[in-house]
């Protein structure tokens, strides 16, 4: 019981808290309040036992594909955030000191969203065993575990992140979002192929001989990258548009402020 | 970066929780796989026992085993000769010699076949998920310290990372009592080799600077000083001058001899206060704190200045009561000097001149108000600066002034740890506000390092 539950709340664990700390690391950045990061986190576990209470009927909408289908409208909903936090940063550094407020309230929800979701699969998972005792120390054990390895990647990433020398940070921050940003389309589309509302296909190829999605690289991989050993076409196409709107997006905009006249010398 | 301490603490905690978590992942694995190991070395040692235990020929005895066992002995001929009372009567394992996993009794079991000498089938059958479970008990007890011992191993470091960087909290602690005129080195006793560079670095600093406080403080002194024995010559020359000039000419002295007198005499004056003011410096004031009551030194200065004051048609009052302050008679009687000096100077003729000195709990109250023009909110910042006037040089043409009378009498404050507030005078008129000079005296100097030694023991309490 112990290696399933280390891999499944791991997987949850580190997807929010890598999320977290590019968000935090932008947050000392900019130097704003990091306080925000508690009511995110609130609400999100809030969040989470009240989704995982009403599971059940969540799960009967759709045609009993409810919770496949709202798991994917949150994880787009945190692609479209992650969006508007990269436009927003980007749109500070030319002095637009402005949006601040906006952007706070975009990390604040963005968390709140990913600690939400993650949070609901752990505690779902985990009410599982309550009926079962001889399996629960070992689940509980396995859920430590991966939630001790999961946040202290996440701890030392923030770390590594406040470490960035001054005029990469921005950058950095924007590839790492693109990235994770990328992988939600990719967990988005896994999931409607899941409600079958994408149709179901083989896989292009299978790497799983040289890195396992169950291991803990592959699983920081699949935070961080959205690696996938057996990737369908559609997930792939999902990962890839993804990932272009968003860096062209950016790009754009970063264009746009760079315009003589415009630009300042700001840097994040 | 916050706080070091934190920062250390999350950082090291992470790294221990990281490498010890995976380390305890991978020994779970590498015991379970070594445990399943056991297990079918187990089960083939159980298949070699049957082996060489004498083949019944009776079929089918059924003999009473444990929940995780089980076991068939066939002939050859396909009859089932011995088993154990959880194993089926079909057989449960291929006539194939070695491992195999299988259903039956609705569990799954791994299955071990070995062929006895006879020729008859032995077939060993053991649980899958109670090996495993056993497996997992077992180990997990040996994962569960790792775990357990985290939060010890977070308040370890917290102490150890606190200890560490003690030496930190004392230089940043002696940094924070040293008081601003305090140029002496620092002295933290033995700092570790990282601290080292900061410390010299802000020792050599201070060198640095009291050297130039130094030099300073000694140039304008010794220039001052200096400056004195030929001024006293010209002004004795020029008496000598104008009454050569009355003995010879008779009448009046020309008119440039007396203005010649006049700048002689506001030059001895601003060497004068030039002295005064680097007599004064806190940090070289020699002072010698002894009880004063300010009331009585304000009469005797009110007293000594009563010419200038008369001279000008100047009223001037002393209120309040017997005032005891630990203070230096010298420099007090140079600040009393300047402030009623500046008064009767800047305030016109018959204006008025009020002076108190009065107790006000643990503090005691000297205040010069005056109904002269006063000083501007904007202004009053600056005139505690050297040489700095008010209206810059429209005075100097009115009234003989360097400049200097307010710094000498912020040096004393300082010397008394008293504090000097500006403000306009209470009578005063709306073209004239007057000017209100309060200095708030401590009755007891308490200070760390330098009063201890220069107050008798028997005069620090009055």
């Amino acid at each position: 019981m112990l290696l399933t539950s280390v891999i499944l709340v791991l997987r949850e664990v580190l997807e929010a808290a890598l999320l977290l700390s590019i968000l935090l690391a932008m947050s000392r950045f900019l130097a704003l309040q990091t306080r925000w990061i508690y009511i995110a986190l609130t609400a999100g576990v809030l969040g989470s036992v009240v989704y995982g209470q009403y599971l059940g009927t969540v799960s009967e909408l759709f045609e009993g594909m409810g919770q496949e289908i709202v798991n994917a409208a949150l994880q787009f909903t945190i692609y479209g955030l992650l969006l508007l936090i990269g436009v927003l940063l980007i749109l500070n550094r030319s002095g637009e000191a402005r949006y601040l407020q906006l952007l706070q309230w975009a990390m604040v929800l963005a968390v709140a969203l990913a600690a939400l979701r993650e949070g609901a699969e752990i505690y779902i998972y985990l009410i599982a065993f309550r009926e079962q005792a001889e399996l629960l120390q070992g689940a509980l054990l396995g859920a430590l575990i991966g939630g001790g390895i999961g946040f202290s990647i996440g701890a030392l990433f923030y770390y590594l992140l406040l470490g960035l020398p001054r005029r990469r940070r921005l950058i950095c921050a924007l590839v790492l979002l693109s990235l994770v940003a990328a992988g939600l389309c990719l967990q988005a589309t896994q999931l409607l192929e899941q409600a079958d509302w994408l149709p179901a296909q083989q896989p292009l190829w299978d790497t799983s001989g040289l890195l396992s999605e169950n291991s803990v690289m592959g699983q920081l991989l699949y935070a961080l990258l959205g690696y996938e050993a057996t990737p369908t076409p559609n997930v792939i196409a999902a990962y890839l548009i993804g990932l272009v709107l968003m860096v062209t997006l950016l790009i754009s905009v970063w264009l746009k402020t760079r315009m003589p006249g415009v630009a300042v010398d700001v840097y994040v | 970066m916050k706080s070091i301490r934190t920062f250390l603490l999350i950082a090291l905690l992470s790294t221990i929780t990281l490498v010890n978590f995976i380390a305890a992942l991978h020994g779970y694995r590498a015991s379970m796989e070594e445990a399943q190991k056991l297990f079918d070395r187990q089960i083939m040692a159980t298949a070699g026992l049957l082996a060489a235990l004498p083949v019944p020929q009776t079929g089918d005895r059924v003999v009473e085993e444990n929940d995780l066992q089980a076991f068939q002995v066939w002939s050859d001929g396909g009859q089932l000769l011995l088993r154990s009372g959880n194993a089926p009567e079909t057989q449960i394992g291929q006539r194939s010699e070695g491992f195999s996993e299988l259903n039956f009794s609705g569990f799954r079991w791994r299955v071990y076949s070995q062929r006895g000498a006879a020729g008859h089938w032995i077939q060993v059958a053991e649980r899958v998920d109670l090996r495993y479970r056993l497996a997992d008990e077992v180990i997990l007890q040996s994962v569960l310290p790792i775990l357990l011992g985290l939060p010890a191993a977070g308040l370890l470091i917290w102490l150890v990372i606190g200890r560490g960087l003690s030496s930190l909290r004392n230089l940043a602690e002696e940094l924070r009592n040293k008081r601003a005129e305090d140029l002496s080195p620092l002295t933290l006793a033995a700092p570790p080799e990282e601290l080292q560079p900061l410390v010299h670095s802000t020792n050599a600093l201070l060198n640095r600077l009291r050297a130039s406080f130094e030099r300073e403080r000694r140039f304008s002194a010794d220039a001052a000083h200096e400056l004195r024995t030929p001024i006293s010559a010209i002004q004795v020359h020029a008496e000598n001058l104008a009454k050569e000039l009355q003995l010879r000419d008779g009448g009046e002295p020309p008119e440039s001899l007396a203005q010649l007198q006049r700048s002689v005499a506001r030059m001895t004056h601003l060497v004068e206060q030039m002295l005064n003011l680097f007599r004064t410096t806190p940090e070289h004031y020699p002072a010698r704190f002894e009880p004063i009551d300010l009331h009585r030194l304000a009469r005797e200065m009110i007293a000594e200045l009563y010419p200038a004051f008369a001279q000008k048609n100047q009223e001037v009052e002393l209120e309040g009561t017997a005032a005891q302050i630990q203070g230096d008679q010298f420099a007090l009687v140079i600040l009393l000097q300047n402030l009623l000096a500046n008064a009767s100077k800047y305030t016109q003729d018959g204006g008025r001149v009020v002076v108190t000195a009065i107790p006000e709990g643990e503090q005691v109250l000297l205040r010069v108000e005056d109904n002269g023009p006063g000083i501007s909110d904007a202004e009053r910042e600056r005139v505690f600066e050297r040489f700095y006037r008010v209206g810059g040089d429209r005075h100097a043409s009115a009234t003989s002034g360097c400049g200097l009378g307010l710094s000498i009498v912020q040096h004393i404050a300082e010397l008394h740890r008293a504090q000097v507030r500006l403000g306009t005078s209470s009578f005063g008129s709306a073209q004239t506000p007057g000017l209100s000079v309060e200095i708030v005296f401590p009755k007891t100097i308490n200070t760390v390092n330098d009063t201890a030694e220069d107050i008798p023991a028997n005069e620090t309490t009055l």
